[in-house]
């Protein structure tokens, strides 16, 4: 395959994934690791590095609007990166005592079991309002955004202890496996503290870029961002995640729960597939 | 723009972040016209070789005083990793920023939390390559 085909086949897959990735509040390496791996036969290695690539600009990309749009609750994003930053640490600390293909199996089969609760609030467009309460309450874990229509949503964070737990797994799969794990971080969000979708996904995109940089400096020292790679998935991203932006604001929560669903689906899937080895 | 006022605050922020991927965009799109012109119909693999055996496993520019030096002489690879780095500069910003918003909003607890991601965020960036228990 020639340089031009290369880069423009990756171009246009990543402006999709940048379009999702910022819907939904995922890295974008769902789509990028198997274009890589599977379509133009690229090693792992390299397309992981591409996927951090990608998540950081998904995250930057989708950052400067939803900063203005102020749906991202920055409060309860700073404090459980506190937890996804440590668990990163851990994770790529005793990665090389761990099989890979265990964990694929294991994370894969929580995203599956996961899909339960998901689907029973599939048609919920916001959550019933909580009491502010605890370490919540201490931690002033609570937001308000506007909607397009002009209508203010108010929430309260519920179960923080049990949101900081998922973001320390969260946090320990992006260090052993490489991944930005958005979706462990979209659940926690969505399942445990019972915020509205689209503060879920906006807030996830806000750690995934900071978790992603923190591991950055090593695959980047170890020479696994190849500039051929980064060069198409950057721009095209960065394309997609400022369109992603604008369908995220005019969007219902119960359609993004939708969409996050299915990326859910076909992530849990992807990861198991690559456990048994195909 | 008065540092102490937290809506002026999350403005720089949004204003820093999007001048961050504007540059950063742009930098990268520079070093994709330099390689394309001369590279457009060169067969992709030649550019895409792993070896897992060497320490730099491609054929371009990983160390910072090499991308300085390659960005000098416009060489296309060092330019879109140069693009990548202020990339990878944006989320620190960001963090970095929060800190002096949480301060303007006079939130101690946020400030102190905030210094706690930054510094896990930057001994995970700076240091953590160098440690061999990390390069498994």
């Amino acid at each position: 395959m020639i340089v031009i085909e290369f880069f423009l086949i990756l171009f246009i897959a990543s402006i999709a994934a940048g379009a999702l990735g910022s819907i939904v509040g995922i890295g974008g390496g769902l789509i990028v690791i198997p274009i890589l791996t599977l379509f133009l036969g690229v090693d792992i290695h390299y397309a992981i590095g591409a996927s951090i690539v990608s998540i950081i600009a998904t995250s930057s990309g989708a950052a400067a609007t939803y900063v203005k749009d102020r749906i991202t609750n920055l409060r309860i994003g700073m404090f459980l990166e506190t937890a996804t930053t440590t668990g990163a640490i851990i994770g790529a600390a005793i990665a090389a005592y761990l099989s890979a293909t265990v964990l694929e199996a294991i994370f894969g089969t929580i995203l599956i079991i996961s899909l339960v609760p998901l689907v029973r609030k599939i048609g919920e467009e916001y959550p019933p309002q909580q009491q502010l309460k605890g370490l919540a309450k201490k931690l002033n874990l609570r937001g308000d955004y506007v909607e397009r229509d002009g209508s203010k949503i108010e929430y309260n964070a519920a179960n923080p202890g049990k949101g900081l737990a998922g973001m320390l797994v969260a946090g320990l799969i992006s260090g052993l496996l490489g991944i930005g794990s958005g979706t462990f971080k979209v659940l926690s969000m969505d399942l445990a503290m019972k915020l509205p979708m689209k503060v879920s996904t906006t807030t996830s995109n806000f750690m995934i870029g900071v978790t992603a940089a923190a591991s950055a400096g090593i695959y980047f020292a170890r020479g696994d961002v190849n500039p051929l790679i980064t060069a198409p998935v950057a721009l095209g991203i960065l394309i997609g995640a400022s369109l992603g932006t604008r369908v995220l604001a005019k969007a219902k929560n119960t359609v993004v729960r939708k969409l996050f669903a299915l990326v859910l689906a076909a992530s849990a899937i992807e990861m198991i597939i690559r456990a048994l080895g195909f | 723009m008065n540092l102490k006022d937290p809506s002026s605050m999350n403005k720089i922020l949004g204003i820093v972040l999007r001048a961050g991927v504007v540059l950063s965009g742009v930098i990268i799109a520079i070093g994709t016209i330099l390689f394309i012109v001369n590279h457009s119909l060169d067969d992709a693999s030649s550019y895409l070789a792993y070896n897992p055996g060497l320490i730099l496993h491609g054929n371009f520019p990983i160390s910072l005083a090499s991308i300085a030096t390659g960005v000098g002489s416009l060489e296309p690879f060092s330019v879109i990793e140069l693009g990548f780095l202020v990339l990878l500069a944006t989320p620190v910003a960001r963090v970095a920023l929060s800190l002096f918003l949480f301060a303007a909003e006079k939130d101690r607890m946020y400030v102190y939390l905030t210094a706690a991601v930054l510094v896990i965020l930057l001994f995970s960036m700076l240091a953590t390559p160098l440690i061999p228990l990390f390069n498994g």
